[in-house]
């Protein structure tokens, strides 16, 4: 008890200026040092000697808009994983959030405004009912997104029959699709907005503190005074909310809604966040991980594209990094 | 006291018969701590042999040498003459010695016959279960037990006495020397006892040795042959159950010197607090508070004053904290707060009108393990560090270093992983979550279990100041000392409810308390 005062007094002073550097290199690599970025530039470098198309800005600039879906469902995607959930729903929300906002466009108003409330609102109404039924009737979200996954994909293929809807929105294609600015390509501009916005909701936000609370220790958080359930529900909600709005980018590019896209495509994005850094088992990870993780996922993709590597052959080599990654982070 | 206890036994009717089971003088160190300091213990044959002794006095760590989960220092273990040493729980298996622990390791959703064949069901040569071989051995070896259960029962269907009993006869399967019952009776009415009790009279009955700890004194008189007391990781007597009473065994378990040096130590440390304002409203005021797990409770607690809840482990101390706290529903009677009715919908309102838990167990209710000390302390009051929403970081963690300087936290700093740091600071960083503001009402749940001596003063340093700022405090504690130590006031609470208010003053030592409890049980034929 007598050493004590010099003790803390030490550890006050060496805590105040690591903190703000901490704090950064939290943001930068999570909890596991500089690894994604060392696989990432491996990748880089293994697929630059491999072919010889790989390394262009064209290609690059590719790898972006192929990799923007997955990236910004991302996002929402490591909150829900760091509350301790799992959303299997995502690619069905976003096919039925599609179909929502080309149909409003088709028959409410041929306002893109009105295309993208509709489909915005169609993913967050997704989203919530996932939160929900997890959170109030206390379903494991595993089940309850694997029906949400079955039920929208139905429902996305009912409305039409199965057939697209076309969009012909000028305002839509450009907003969402073919515009730039600075000669980056809107979707490119989409990701990083949501990147960063992403990165201040849970670093910065008391709700992002929350969220990892739930996740780290639920028991903990209840006895802190978190809500749980508000705090779990809104991480679907904002999941499924980015699901719609990858929906809008998806059919400005191919200026249709259809009701069969991006099916089997949740794996890509669970894996770019546990790949990212971020714990299965809750309360571990980090926005920028997520990003980086999604990019390491596209730029394999794009890789094995140019090295002939069958599709089949790809699903299996990103199955068995999938549960590489989730070996690694459990301790 | 031993001396005593021994020569009785030497003249007993087993005399000269090797014992089953000689723990002779047998040490184990964990870290710094010294758990046990040379304990010895002789367990014969057909005997229920019950050990008693508060928490922290060496049971728990004898039992899991016995079991074969820790390995002991120094002394030795015989079973039948031969020494022996378990490096791991097969190994005690093996040498015949079986331990039920308190929380059940049974399959609720298969029969009692699934249950106790459980990995050795019999088969036929390709593998299929033979189901009716299967129901015929466990019946079979449930008479032969004589265990008064249906094989063919659903355990999670069965009431808790039940269950137990399940839990002892699997135990039971193999050849079983030494059987080991670690509080079986914590959860069970009185009927449940009586049917578990002659269930393992029968066990003892065919020759197999029972070590039964428990922390219910009046059990003791009723199940067991001898006594053996553990104080302070060494031997506090043996006693012959029918030439001793409960005085004798609560001045063995609580320690005669002991008792009077608390007592001693309370009337120091109190002197320079200001005695409770007694005249003030009751800050907390529960009159004929009820649900499923308390039965009109009444309580009156002032501010400025720190008010004990004694009791068995069961008894609802926990949740009467659980209750005020908004984690148990108030669903008969009234509870109020200031005067005003207590909103009791959840712990963010109960936080939000200044009441204030420090849970049990502070690894699983307390702290975010993985996360820093800062993230914990801070997580009861984020809005208080924010602005719309956004945290602001230099006050949150402005804050945090001042409740680490505060409470003395010893730490790198404010960023490290609260896993990383000792029993004694981590308990302070759940305390240093409700220091600043202070709470109106500080409930605390057992706040020095696995704090070390150094730490544990600092703790009730921390207790104290919040009562003399006027915090009204409700302590549950299994330590008696404790209690006397710090309280102005204790309770008693039995079967979800307070049978009984005291005054410190009319306390004299830790042994009028433990009396006082053990009174306080009901069904109590040896009270006397």
């Amino acid at each position: 008890m007598t050493e004590t005062p010099p003790n803390t007094a030490t550890a006050k002073g060496a805590a105040h200026p690591a903190g703000g550097r901490s704090a950064l290199r939290h943001l930068l690599q999570g909890e596991r040092p500089y690894m994604l970025y060392v696989a990432f530039a491996v990748m880089l470098v293994v697929f630059s000697l491999a072919s010889p198309w790989f390394l262009s800005i064209d290609n690059f600039l590719n790898i972006g808009r192929q990799t923007t879906l997955v990236s910004i469902i991302a996002v929402g995607m490591t909150f829900v994983i760091i509350s301790r959930q799992i959303d299997l729903s995502v690619a069905s929300t976003l096919a039925l959030s599609g179909m929502s906002a080309s149909l409003a466009m088709a028959f409410v108003a041929n306002n893109w405004v009105v295309g993208a409330v509709a489909g915005l609102g169609t993913g967050a109404l997704i989203g919530l009912v996932n939160g929900v039924l997890t959170t109030r009737l206390e379903i494991p979200s595993f089940l309850v997104t694997l029906g949400t996954l079955s039920g929208a994909r139905g429902l996305a293929l009912m409305v039409t029959n199965t057939k697209p809807v076309i969009i012909t929105n000028e305002y839509y294609f450009a907003i969402f699709g073919e515009g730039s600015v600075l000669g980056i390509p809107a979707p490119i501009l989409w990701t990083l907005g949501v990147t960063i916005a992403g990165i201040l909701l849970l670093h910065y936000s008391v709700y992002g503190r929350r969220v990892y609370a739930a996740g780290g220790n639920p028991t903990a958080a209840l006895y802190s005074g978190v809500n749980i359930k508000q705090v779990t529900t809104l991480a679907f909600v904002l999941t499924g909310t980015l699901a719609g709005l990858a929906s809008l980018i998806l059919s400005a590019r191919s200026h249709a809604a259809r009701p069969d896209v991006v099916q089997g495509m949740e794996l890509d994005v669970i894996a770019s966040v546990i790949l990212g850094g971020c714990s299965l088992f809750g309360g571990r990870g980090f926005v920028l991980g997520t990003l980086l993780g999604s990019l390491i996922i596209g730029t394999l993709n794009n890789g094995l594209v140019l090295l002939g590597v069958s599709s089949s052959l790809q699903l299996v080599i990103k199955g068995a990094i999938i549960v590489a990654a989730v070996a690694f982070t459990r301790r | 006291m031993i001396e005593q206890g021994s020569t009785a036994i030497e003249q007993g009717s087993i005399a000269g018969m090797s014992p089953l089971l000689r723990v002779e003088g047998v040490s184990k160190r964990f870290g710094g701590v010294n758990a046990l300091r040379g304990v010895s213990l002789e367990i014969r044959s057909g005997e229920v042999h019950a050990l008693l002794g508060e928490n922290g006095a060496g049971k728990s760590t004898l039992i899991k040498i016995l079991s074969g989960v820790h390995v002991h220092d120094g002394g030795s273990i015989e079973i039948d003459g031969k020494p022996v040493s378990f490096a791991s729980p097969a190994q005690s298996r093996d040498a015949g010695v079986a331990v039920v622990y308190q929380d059940l390791s049974l399959v609720e959703s298969l029969s009692v016959a699934d249950n106790l064949l459980l990995g050795r069901e019999p088969r036929t040569r390709f593998g299929v279960l033979r189901k009716s071989l299967l129901m015929a051995q466990a019946e079979a070896f449930l008479k032969s037990q004589n265990i008064p259960l249906d094989a063919r029962a659903m355990v999670g269907s069965l009431p808790f006495a039940y269950r137990q009993m399940t839990e002892i006869a699997k135990a039971l399967m193999g050849d079983v020397r030494l059987l080991i019952l670690d509080e079986p009776t914590s959860a069970l009415t009185d009927d449940e006892e009586k049917i578990l009790f002659e269930a393992i009279r029968a066990v003892a009955a065919r020759g197999v040795g029972v070590i039964y700890v428990t922390h219910r004194l009046n059990e003791v008189f009723r199940i067991s042959n001898r006594v053996t007391v553990f104080r302070d990781g060494q031997n506090a007597g043996t006693f012959i159950t029918q030439e001793t009473n409960m005085r004798q065994l609560v001045g063995a378990i609580v320690g005669p010197d002991h008792a009077v040096l608390k007592a001693d130590d309370t009337a120091s440390a109190q002197s320079p607090r200001a005695p409770a304002h007694s005249a003030d409203r009751p800050v907390l005021d529960l009159r004929d508070v009820g649900n499923d797990r308390l039965d009109r409770v009444n309580l009156q607690l002032r501010g400025g004053e720190i008010h004990g809840l004694a009791g068995l482990i069961g008894s609802g101390r926990t949740e009467i904290l659980q209750t005020i706290f908004g984690l148990l529903p108030v669903q008969s009677g009234q509870a109020s707060l200031d005067g005003a009715a207590l909103a009791a919908s959840g712990p963010a309102a109960a936080i939000g009108q200044g009441i204030a838990l420090v849970p049990e167990d502070r690894h699983v209710q307390g702290l975010v393990l993985d996360h820093s000390i800062e993230r914990n302390l801070t997580l009861p009051r984020l809005p208080d560090f924010s602005r719309l929403g956004w945290l602001r970081r230099r006050t949150a963690s402005a804050h945090a270093n001042a409740a680490m300087r505060r409470l003395a936290v010893k730490a790198p700093g404010a960023l490290t992983p609260v896993k990383n740091l000792s029993g004694g600071n981590q308990q302070k960083v759940v305390f240093g979550k409700w220091n600043e503001p202070r709470p109106r009402v500080l409930l605390l749940d057992e706040p020095t279990v696995g704090v070390d001596v150094g730490a544990r003063e600092e703790i009730y340093g921390v207790i104290r100041a919040a009562a003399a700022a006027g915090s009204g405090v409700l302590l549950v504690s299994s330590d008696l000392s404790e209690l006397l130590q710090l309280c102005d006031r204790i309770s008693i609470v039995v079967d979800g409810r307070i049978t009984k208010t005291i005054s410190r003053h009319d306390l004299g030592s830790a042994e009028d308390l433990h009396h006082l409890i053990q009174l306080s049980q009901p069904s109590e034929e040896h009270a006397a």
